[in-house]
């Protein structure tokens, strides 16, 4: 009991109090360390034939206090507690009452147990005492079932238009909560609550016009009408406005954006209650619109001068609330901000630390390259004073500015390095050294000193994670800079001091250097061979090995650092596949797929240590999201590795792989088609899952007869498939060169099947032939088109034939949404979305994707599709398309056609 | 003239307090039985002595006050339904005295409530408690008399206790007063 009453004390404590304040402050709650069990004892008062009344509110009071803190009651102690208040219904204490309204509601026996006071609540809720009226509707409300709901529907809406606020705003807060499971009888009392948004009180209006939004919430026409109505009627609670501002808000978001110059509906009742009396209903409107989507700066403007207002506000609720906003219309109109900068500058020194840490970051996105070290030397005298998460924010802020203005680098990275001597959590030391880490990659001058001041950090760095970062980058980069000898002492340091995996890195950071720098290398040597007596195996391992490369064995000094040129996921896939299949024989690299050397994403902001030190994924070439996964690039090089397929030219396009087995069967095979200029090439990887038997001279036969377009030319053959690993082998067809040639082909797998004999492991002298049936394979006009980036989608669609143009409509069925119907569409197509218009807005009921791609001999089709959906999320779509040709325009319609 | 009045009237509504203060008598009782059986309504009845045809069945129960004879008794007037009569024994542990309430010209309901009462006073809680059982309804034609409800309820059976059955009618008001003078009988104190 006594951790429980520990535990309980926790919660009231003000997060942000200091450790000297508490000490006084812990005598706080009179109920400090009561104890369930007593409390559970004190509660039989309730059964005594003479209540009193004061005593059992402070016991009741008790009960409430461990229910908030978490006590749990069992049942049957609920259930004893809760006839127990039962019982008080005999006083009429308007005190008391109250209290055991609060515990019936909160203790919530078993609904067969609660029942039992519903007949002295409706008593209650007919009493003249407006408290008892009020309360006993909340709790009333809260425990009832539809049914009898129905029959004490009549005295809620009496309620809801009672002339008491309380009993009113009791039953439509009510209302409000019995929605959810009684929506259709709620429904029936929309006069009643119409009339209550009329009501003179505050509080009363609020609620009623919360409720009669709720009522509403699934309707969108209904919603606009409503808002339509509110805006001009009189609303005069101020709560009860900034609920309106906030559905015109939501209306606006949803309706269609305006044409060109046009000002949004519902503009104009933002902009005037930007003039209201109640600062909440100011700075709600204010906020309704920094937030609109693609809002204007002549939007903008009014919003932007009532928050400056606030900046200079006496409350430091509304310098927060005004200075927060601002922060974020910062992100995205920097320029609209720069008016309140003089006045954000006095709040650089505000007490409150959040307002200052706000007031810091939002003037680093606006200011300009002049004032940043006035900013840095002011931010760094209240480093010290914000919580982590304040400190992220002003750290990423300056990393977004070092990249905005490169020259100012050096005071900025000196701020970086200095923040990082600094105490702080994972969190943010993990943010300092990404935002440095960054910062080398992107200005080359900043190099040198971002790593002089990583070497420092490391030095005394408690996080592991962060130190084998840096130890690699060191690696990295430390060989390539002007005096890489500096370096070496920090790393060694690391192999003297610290933890088995910094241990390891620092170990292979030092091979690094020794490999690239020769004249180093002696040296190196002398450092690594102390590791070979390290008592970690890893760290052993590691320096055995570079020493062996370093002295020129093992693959010799290259191969410290060793490039693989595969790609990354099909490697991890091999190996899972190898590692599931019986081990005896060694792992062949060669049946991975190779990689093209890899691409460094540009697009600095997304960089952080991952993209950096994941140098040969293929995958690391992040695509952004416009752009479509190109697999082509993947294969071109192992098709080019192949001399039989060499003289075919240029693969146009490749294709997704196809599964042409079901799971789990003897043999698996993927078809991969290749697109050349004239010829079509089969890829066909294969694996066998059967270890009893090899199998040799694999190829793969086709029946052309419902591709009578094609012409089989010939084989390239797999010697062996291997065991749970990939094999490819290929089948190279022609067709007219430039044609787009379909058809249904139907594939036999052949190859020679050698039985190993149990006894000795070794396959048998003679084997014999057999085949087996794949699945059939399709080649559809999709599969000559591949996607293009367009820059102007509007001019390219006029330099083409209008007399190419072929327009049809389609009914896609039901579908969750826009944007899902669109996605599938663009999947079949396979072509590239233009101007972003793959990206439906939000709630949108019609929207036009545009697309571009090319197809085989480098022709180029544009395609126009306009969707629609209805109210039963039935979608229709209608496709216009313009090519080169007319044919095909005709093969894109027929893609979807057949899809 | 006037402020004298006022203060006479004072000292009299003290020296009644006073008075209640030592002769107060008090009880506790609890109105059980089937659904329909005329509870609400003989509360009604004797806390304001007017009869009403159409009461609406109680949910949970009602909780009513009547001082009488210088005797105030708290009444927990329980519901009849199915769904109520397992509580009904949280609300009958301490009291005074049970009144079982019987619906005397409905012979069908009567094996049911006899069965429920039993059931009722089995409880180890409420050893020893007087019961009263009223057969209410006497007004309607081939309403039960005393002798065949106690035959039919096995009313003898109960052991340890005192039992009392009255035929009576809320409607014609009959027997009430003999029912208030019983339980202003079984008041304590």
């Amino acid at each position: 009991m006594a951790a429980t009453a520990q535990d309980s004390q926790a919660p009231l404590r003000g997060p942000e109090k200091k450790d000297e304040d508490r000490e006084d402050e812990t005598e706080f709650s009179p109920f400090y360390g009561i104890d369930k069990g007593a409390v559970l004892q004190e509660a039989r008062v309730f059964n005594d034939p003479q209540i009193d009344p004061r005593r059992c509110q402070q016991v009741i009071t008790k009960l409430l206090y461990l229910l908030n803190q978490g006590e749990v009651f069992t049942k049957k102690e609920a259930a004893e507690v809760f006839f127990g208040v039962t019982k008080l219904f005999q006083k009429q204490d308007i005190n008391l009452r109250r209290m055991m309204y609060l515990c019936i509601k909160d203790i919530c026996p078993g609904a067969d147990e609660v029942i039992i006071v519903t007949s002295s609540l409706m008593k209650d809720m007919n009493s003249k005492v407006d408290l008892f009226r009020s309360n006993s509707v909340r709790v009333l409300c809260k425990i009832i079932d539809g049914q009898l709901l129905a029959q004490i529907e009549r005295y809620l809406k009496q309620a809801i238009v009672d002339k008491s606020p309380v009993v009113a705003s009791a039953a439509l807060v009510s209302a409000s909560h019995l929605l959810g499971n009684n929506a259709e009888i709620v429904k029936r009392w929309i006069n009643e609550v119409q009339e209550a948004a009329q009501n003179k009180n505050n509080m009363v209006q609020f609620h009623a016009v919360a409720l009669l939004h709720a009522l509403r919430a699934s309707d969108r026409l209904a919603i606009s009408k409503l808002v339509t109505s509110l805006t001009k009627a009189s609303v005069k609670s101020p709560l009860a406005q900034c609920l309106l501002v906030r559905y015109v808000a939501q209306v606006i978001q949803d309706s269609q954006p305006g044409a060109n110059g046009e000002q949004r509906p519902f503009y104009d009742f933002l902009e005037s209650c930007l003039r209201h009396k109640a600062e909440v209903v100011i700075f709600e409107a204010a906020r309704a619109i920094c937030n609109l989507r693609d809002v204007t700066a002549r939007e903008l403007t009014p919003a932007i001068t009532v928050l400056q207002l606030f900046l200079s506000s006496s409350k430091p609720v509304l310098r927060f609330a005004a200075v927060r906003t601002l922060n974020k219309v910062a992100m995205t109109h920097p320029l609209a901000v720069t008016h309140c900068n003089i006045d954000m500058e006095t709040l650089i020194s505000d007490q409150n630390r959040s307002i200052a840490t706000l007031a810091i970051t939002t003037l680093l996105k606006t200011g300009n390259e002049s004032s940043v070290e006035k900013l840095l030397k002011q931010i760094g005298s209240f480093m010290s004073d914000i919580a982590d998460d304040f400190k992220i924010v002003v750290v990423e802020a300056i990393r977004s500015l070092c990249l905005k203005f490169p020259t100012k680098q050096r005071a900025l990275m000196n701020f970086l390095s200095g923040v990082l001597r600094e105490e702080g959590g994972f969190e943010y030391k993990k943010a300092i050294v990404q935002s440095i880490l960054v910062l080398i990659q992107e200005i080359p001058d900043a190099k040198e000193t971002g790593l002089g001041h990583l070497c420092e950090f490391i030095e005394d760095c408690e996080f592991t994670y962060l130190s084998t970062q840096v130890l690699h980058l060191l690696g990295q980069e430390g060989p390539k800079t002007k005096e890489p000898s500096k370096y070496i002492r920090y790393i060694y340091n690391r192999i003297i001091l610290e933890n088995a995996t910094v241990r390891a890195a620092a170990v292979s950071a030092l091979a690094n250097f020794g490999a690239a720098c020769e004249p180093l290398r002696p040296r190196i040597i002398v450092l690594l061979r102390r590791a070979l007596a390290d008592n970690d195996d890893e760290v052993r391992d590691r320096a055995t090995l570079h020493l062996q490369q370093l002295e020129g064995k093992a693959g010799g000094p290259d191969a410290v650092q060793p490039r693989l040129d595969v790609n990354i996921t099909a490697m991890e896939k091999a190996l899972s596949d190898y590692l599931a299949g019986p081990t005896d024989k060694p792992f062949d690299i060669s049946v991975v797929p190779k990689a093209p050397p890899p691409v460094r994403a540009s697009g600095s902001s997304a960089l952080g240590l991952a993209t950096s030190t994941a140098t040969n994924s293929s995958g690391g070439a992040a695509p952004t999201s416009a752009a479509r996964k190109d697999p082509t690039a993947e294969y071109a090089e192992l098709l080019r590795s192949i001399p039989q397929l060499a003289p075919l030219g240029e693969v146009f396009k490749s294709c997704e792989p196809v599964a042409l087995t079901e799971k789990d069967t003897e043999y698996s095979v993927f078809c991969v088609k290749h697109v050349y200029e004239g010829h079509v090439v089969f890829q066909f990887n294969c694996t066998n899952t059967i270890a009893e038997q090899v199998l040799e001279d694999v190829s793969v036969a086709m029946d052309l007869a419902e591709a009578s377009d094609f012409e089989e030319a010939f084989t390239v053959p797999l010697d062996q498939m291997p065991l749970n690993g990939v094999g490819q082998c290929f089948t190279v067809v022609t067709r007219q060169p430039g044609a787009i040639a379909t058809g249904k082909i139907v594939n036999i797998l052949k190859f020679k099947v050698k039985e190993i004999d149990p006894s000795t492991g070794e396959a048998e002298e003679e084997g014999y032939e057999d085949e087996y049936v794949l699945e059939d394979l399709e080649v559809s006009p999709a599969d000559y088109v591949k996607p293009t980036l367009l820059g102007n989608f509007r001019k390219a669609w006029e330099e083409l034939d209008p007399a190419t143009e072929k327009e049809d409509e389609y009914g896609l069925g039901t579908r969750e949404g826009l944007q899902e119907a669109v996605e599938a569409v663009i999947g079949i197509l396979g072509m590239q979305p233009c101007e972003g218009s793959e990206a439906v807005p939000p709630n949108a009921r019609s929207h036009t994707v545009l697309l571009a791609g090319i197809f085989v001999g480098y022709q180029q089709v544009l395609v126009r599709m306009s969707f629609g959906i209805d109210a039963t999320n039935n979608v229709a779509m209608k496709l216009v398309v313009r090519a080169e040709s007319i044919e095909l325009s005709e093969a894109i319609h027929s893609i979807i056609q057949d899809a | 003239m006037q402020a004298q009045r006022t203060w006479g009237q004072y000292f009299k509504g003290w020296l009644d307090w006073l008075r209640s203060l030592f002769f107060k008598r008090e009880m506790e009782l609890s109105l059980v039985g089937l659904n329909k059986g005329g509870k609400s309504t003989l509360v009604q009845v004797l806390t304001t002595g007017t009869f009403t045809e159409d009461m609406i069945p109680t949910v949970g129960f009602n909780m009513r006050k009547l001082t009488k004879g210088g005797v105030t008794i708290k009444m927990w007037d329980l519901g009849g339904q199915q769904r109520f009569r397992s509580l009904w024994e949280r609300y009958c542990r301490g009291v005074q005295a049970i009144v079982f309430v019987v619906d005397s010209a409905d012979a069908d309901s009567v094996p049911s409530a006899a069965r429920e009462l039993h059931s009722l006073l089995e409880k180890p809680s409420l050893k020893g408690i007087p019961l009263l059982v009223l057969g209410n309804k006497n007004d309607l034609p081939g309403a039960m008399g005393v002798p065949q409800l106690t035959a039919a309820m096995n009313l003898r059976a109960l052991p340890d206790r005192e039992v009392a059955v009255y035929s009576i009618s809320c409607k014609n008001h009959s027997n009430i007063d003999r029912t208030l003078e019983w339980l202003t009988k079984h008041a304590k104190s």
